[in-house]
């Protein structure tokens, strides 16, 4: 049992940690969210069908507990400690080579609606369908929200 | 005092009848003339048109010519991805995708502003080949093979550009 969590947690942890922080903005944060979605899918009840069920449910799950934390009254009171955003995108350890981090600082910045589904699509290589599934949309709302954070992306750079 | 209100109302637009029969008049005898016009501009331009007409076919038959003998439709249908089509064609293979990941690929390109992004991967063998994917906003993907011994060093190509940086990523 132990090496099946163990697993879990090299599988996805890196992936999970990148998605938490391109929403929380800070490592501490992003960590908490990503530890927080690791227990919840260890006290989940419902049968997880595949791997592609598995990774969309913690992805999902992962988004929905930043969603959460921002929104709460006691988040909204406090400020970051001895954080940064204007070196955000360096925290983001992606397993290729990106050249362009002004472009990731912006993607960071656009509105959450717009930022999930564009990091997803360009950072994480995900299909449309994927997403889709991922945040519980149709695949025709994220082709719009894809289409539109582009070119508020354009604007703002 | 309510059925003196309806009569004055339906007094009231005396004027505007003079006004439409003034316009309707204008608008017969200009008729008249624009018929009359037609019929005479018509004997003396059907020459012109049937010339003209030959001249546009005939530019449409060359283009497409064209565009059949480089496979432009093909390539350079992908948006955000200009192609100078006459440079293009002979290195550029179009291929079966493979779903590549961004971890197998030697070299990455993420176009977020222009809406894509593409994966290169150097081919085993002794050709010097490179594989190129390209997935776009709208979800579609293509994957080309580039022959790299027949891509111009200076070209401006966006895939073949990718392939050189791939190889010496690689």
């Amino acid at each position: 049992m132990e090496q099946k969590w163990s697993y879990l947690v090299e599988e996805y942890r890196a992936m999970l940690y990148r998605i938490a922080f391109s929403n929380m903005k800070n490592r501490a944060d992003a960590e908490d969210a990503v530890q927080e979605a690791f227990l919840r899918y260890m006290k989940e009840e419902k049968p997880i069908q595949n791997k592609e069920h598995e990774k969309a449910w913690l992805i999902r799950t992962t988004i929905h507990i930043c969603l959460d934390i921002l929104k709460s009254g006691w988040y909204q009171k406090t400020v970051p400690w001895n954080e940064s955003f204007e070196n955000a995108a360096k925290h983001i350890y992606l397993p290729y080579q990106v050249r362009d981090d002004e472009t990731l600082e912006a993607v960071l910045r656009l509105p959450v609606h717009y930022r999930n589904p564009i990091y997803l699509f360009y950072y994480e290589d995900y299909t449309i369908h994927e997403i889709a599934v991922i945040l519980n949309e149709k695949e025709g709302t994220i082709k719009t929200r894809l289409r539109r954070g582009r070119e508020e992306l354009r604007r703002n750079l | 005092m309510g059925i003196q209100e309806v009569q004055n109302q339906s007094q009231a637009p005396a004027y505007q009848k003079k006004k439409k029969a003034g316009r309707a008049d204008g608008f017969q005898a200009s008729f008249l003339q624009n018929l009359k016009n037609r019929d005479q501009a018509k004997h003396a331009n059907t020459a012109v048109e049937t010339e003209a007409i030959k001249a546009v076919a005939d530019t449409q038959t060359g283009v497409q010519a064209k565009v059949d003998k480089v496979g432009m439709g093909r390539i350079g249908a992908a948006p955000g991805i200009r192609v100078n089509a006459a440079v293009t064609q002979e290195p550029l293979q179009a291929v079966e995708v493979r779903h590549m990941s961004y971890e197998e690929s030697d070299h990455v390109r993420i176009a977020v502003t222009e809406g894509y992004t593409l994966k290169g991967k150097r081919e085993e063998g002794e050709d010097a080949r490179v594989y190129v994917e390209a997935k776009y906003e709208d979800g579609r993907v293509e994957a080309y093979q580039v022959d790299m011994a027949k891509v111009a060093g200076q070209t401006e190509h966006v895939i073949e550009q990718f392939a050189l940086e791939t190889m010496q990523e690689a």
